[in-house]
């Protein structure tokens, strides 16, 4: 907590600030720029454009607000989803940039998010003799519906609070493992 | 899945607008640049648009409407072979995919997540009126994530699949949502 702060953090850690404000469309850089106390040319040169500040924003919103419950169990997996969707519920403006981050033409080169390699980590211990293509639409099938953009849609959408996403979430993994071959351990859980 | 009346300019402004995001890369486009491509004066760009968020709103929703138009189903269990044709079509016009899933999650009012869900809520309820609320709910919210751009942009990115991949693997996910009701079609 007491480490000094670099110019990128800082200026990330005034735009969540800012975000409690405003939308993220609505933070110009010199708003940005008068908040952490630095010339509009410093943010310019650590984000270039608007997609680079809001890629970053949000690696560092999913970092300090919503670290994700480790889980090795698919029913850990749920209670780690539930957990993360109740976090976004309480902080919508946050998790709102996550979604929208998750959506954009990538400006870096984007590795898989932590949940992606965690979740295919899962079906290896869960579902280990099961083919390549299964095991892509299984993996691929529960990452984008415990994604933020899966909240976000929900929420906006459709006014569903936390719960009811939870709910819907809850169903949507039920329909994809039922697909496992039975002699997976993944549908002995509750 | 019809947005709001569009005047020709506002056409022109919108279709000028896609052709240059796809041209540069990039949503970041000056209105000079787009009136200009339009050939109109930048203060017609602005009195249509006032914002840029009006700009984009109005964007992504005719970019739906027009380039990525779904064939209409007459069924919900058609929805999955419509997804897997979405799939083909976000994945060739990868930037116009982008801006139209990054608009539905601005979390703003005007925006729309699910631009087809009225649509999945005539078919379900039509063939399948048994369902109770939550079910329902759960359906419609399943099937509306899958057919939408976010899907073609997540599984490109965070699995790395190519076109055939995503459009298999959405279209799957999509039979495995209504696996739990193709036995419960009302008799007509």
């Amino acid at each position: 907590m007491e480490e000094p702060v670099d110019t990128a953090t800082a200026i990330l850690a005034s735009a969540s600030v800012l975000l409690r404000e405003s939308m993220f469309d609505d933070i110009s850089y010199r708003a940005l720029a008068d908040e952490v106390g630095i010339s509009e040319r410093t943010i310019y040169r650590q984000y270039p454009t608007r997609a680079h500040l809001l890629a970053a924003l949000s690696n560092w919103i999913e970092q300090t607000r919503f670290p994700l419950p480790p889980f090795v169990t698919v029913s850990d997996f749920r209670a780690a989803v539930h957990e993360r969707f109740r976090a976004f519920d309480a902080l919508p403006a946050y998790a709102y940039v996550g979604a929208r981050a998750s959506a954009v033409s990538p400006t870096l080169d984007t590795e898989p998010a932590y949940i992606t390699r965690a979740i295919e980590a899962m079906l290896d211990v869960a579902a280990p003799t099961l083919n390549r293509r299964d095991r892509r639409r299984v993996a691929a099938s529960l990452r984008y519906f415990s994604s933020a953009m899966f909240w976000s849609r929900l929420r906006t959408g459709f006014d569903l609070d936390a719960d009811e996403i939870c709910d819907a979430f809850d169903r949507a993994v039920d329909t994809v493992l039922a697909r496992l071959p039975s002699s997976s351990a993944t549908r002995a859980e509750p | 899945m019809t947005g709001p009346e569009l005047s020709g300019t506002q056409a022109a402004i919108l279709a000028a607008y896609a052709e240059l995001i796809e041209e540069v890369g990039s949503d970041d486009v000056s209105y000079r640049v787009i009136a200009r491509r339009a050939g109109i004066a930048e203060r017609t760009v602005f009195r249509n648009y006032p914002t840029r968020v009006d700009l984009l709103l109005a964007t992504a929703a005719w970019i739906e409407a027009t380039l990525f138009a779904r064939e209409k189903s007459h069924s919900i269990f058609d929805i999955p072979l419509a997804i897997r044709d979405a799939m083909h079509r976000y994945d060739e016009r990868p930037e116009l995919a982008h801006v139209v899933a990054e608009t539905a999650m601005r979390g703003v009012s005007g925006a729309a997540p699910s631009p087809g869900r009225a649509h999945l809520e005539q078919l379900l309820d039509a063939e399948v009126p048994s369902l109770d609320a939550a079910q329902r709910r759960a359906i419609i919210a399943a099937l509306s994530h899958l057919d939408s751009a976010g899907t073609w942009v997540t599984f490109r990115r965070e699995f790395g699949l190519d076109r055939r991949d995503i459009a298999d693997a959405a279209a799957w996910a999509a039979e495995a949502v209504l696996d739990s009701i193709r036995n419960r079609v009302a008799p007509t």
